[in-house]
């Protein structure tokens, strides 16, 4: 091997480098070549060191929420109990709403009522719960958010409820949704009339006992369908496995 | 003076090795940690590549994500996590890119990152991205010439291979391999001189 292609490890080590060089580094290394070896070390750290340098920006607020919550990191505030008084005042004006909007469905909104308490109990642990309560509480709160219910006649889980609302995103509330299995995680998916392809809703995980709150903000059509499907874990461009339920309004 | 340098990088090694099993162990906290040490840094990157601040967002929670449920895969008293999370960040941006591109060209896509296994990032040096070395590279980025700072971009930013460096620059292919290999020999021996 030439000094030159000596300096095409860090090409290597990026996965940009073309054959017949390729070929010459990968049988290297497979022999076992102590310097090969050492080289695309020291070319692993040229590339770090030069991804380093890239001019940083600051990423939004919500980066760090969607990063902590996506793991359900707990994280405590002092500030979670005037926030906690102000979510149980906003959770009685949902009740209300709901109540009156939805009566012959009574039976669901107690069920709803009860999803709700249960994640205002988990957000008072956290921020990052907080944060994301107030959320779908602004969200339950717009008089347009529209609910549909699935899996409720299925003999196995899951089942739970999606709320859409055209302006403001996707609500789901999910139940009986076994822990993803190692290295795969819960994704959703938009799926509208117009025949484009799938849009991603975001990543997500179970607790331990199966539930799941997941919002996703943003427009969205309410003619739209709402599916789940298990992904490989750093999720998935379009979905590659089959739906485990899909709903719309 | 060198005393409390000394000092400052055992700490950072320790604090590492003691990040990196918390990682392992799956402790919540420990993701605070590492968003806080690297948030910042990998949305940089990705947004350098996506272009898109919603799209850099997504991928930005699924890196994070990816290094939660490798990281006991990692090896805790000799990785150098700054360097693996770096590549994994990358390799989702290029990935999206890659497939966007390919999915409007109705043709599959061909990138496939290499050396992501967080075995790879054994032994490397533990505080790369702080280190003279760094500071020193990215000094010596300023030296390089525009078309040799361009295809050095290409590559890391764009995971183009040189064939489509060339294509992309209307150039021959043998004046973009002189351009990456001169910019790769300039940056080398800048980090030689500093290690001499």
């Amino acid at each position: 091997m030439s000094n030159d292609d000596d300096l095409l490890y860090e090409l290597y080590a990026l996965g940009v480098l073309e054959e017949p060089e390729r070929s010459r580094v990968e049988e290297l290394l497979r022999s076992g070549d102590r310097g090969a070896q050492e080289k695309l070390k020291r070319a692993m750290e040229t590339n770090a060191m030069l991804l380093g340098a890239t001019p940083l920006v600051d990423p939004p607020k919500s980066l760090r929420t969607r990063v902590l919550g996506s793991v359900g990191v707990v994280e405590r505030n002092w500030g979670w109990v005037g926030l906690v008084g102000a979510m149980a005042a906003a959770l009685g004006v949902v009740t209300i709403y709901l109540g009156t909007q939805l009566q012959e469905r009574d039976g669901q909104l107690t069920a709803a009522r009860a999803d709700m308490q249960r994640t205002l109990r988990q957000a008072a642990e956290t921020n990052a719960e907080l944060t994301r309560a107030r959320q779908v509480l602004s969200f339950l709160n717009a008089p347009e958010t529209r609910m549909v219910t699935f899996g409720p006649r299925d003999p196995k889980p899951p089942k739970g409820r999606i709320l859409l609302n055209a302006n403001r995103g996707v609500l789901l509330i999910a139940g009986n949704l076994p822990p993803a299995p190692a290295g795969r995680i819960y994704q959703m998916w938009i799926i509208k009339k117009d025949r484009t392809p799938p849009q991603s809703g975001g990543l997500f995980q179970t607790d331990a006992s199966g539930n799941a709150v997941h919002f996703q903000g943003g427009p969205v059509p309410l003619d739209a369908t709402i599916a789940v499907t298990l992904e490989p874990e750093a999720g998935s461009t379009g979905p590659t496995t089959q739906p485990l339920f899909a709903a719309g309004l | 003076m060198w005393l409390l340098t000394f000092l400052f990088a055992a700490f950072d090694a320790r604090s590492e090795d003691e990040l990196i099993g918390r990682l392992k162990r799956r402790d919540p906290s420990a993701m605070a940690d590492l968003y806080k040490r690297y948030g910042k840094l990998v949305y940089s990157v990705i947004l350098r590549v996506v272009k898109e601040a919603g799209t850099a967002e997504d991928l930005a929670q699924e890196t994070f994500l990816r290094i939660w449920n490798r990281a006991q895969f990692f090896e805790q008293d000799r990785g150098a996590l700054g360097p693996w999370v770096l590549t994994v960040a990358r390799n989702r941006a290029i990935d999206y890119v890659r497939s966007v591109e390919a999915r409007n060209a109705q043709k599959s896509t061909t990138f496939e990152p290499e050396l992501e296994n967080p075995s790879s990032y054994a032994d490397l040096e533990r505080d790369i991205l702080n280190s003279d070395r760094a500071r020193v590279l990215r000094d010596a980025i300023r030296k390089l010439t525009p078309n040799q700072r361009v295809v050095i971009e290409m590559a890391y930013y764009e995971g183009l291979s040189q064939t489509e460096m060339a294509d992309r620059m209307h150039q021959p292919l043998g004046t973009v391999k002189t351009w990456v290999r001169t910019a790769l020999k300039i940056l080398r021996n800048e980090l030689e001189e500093v290690s001499t």
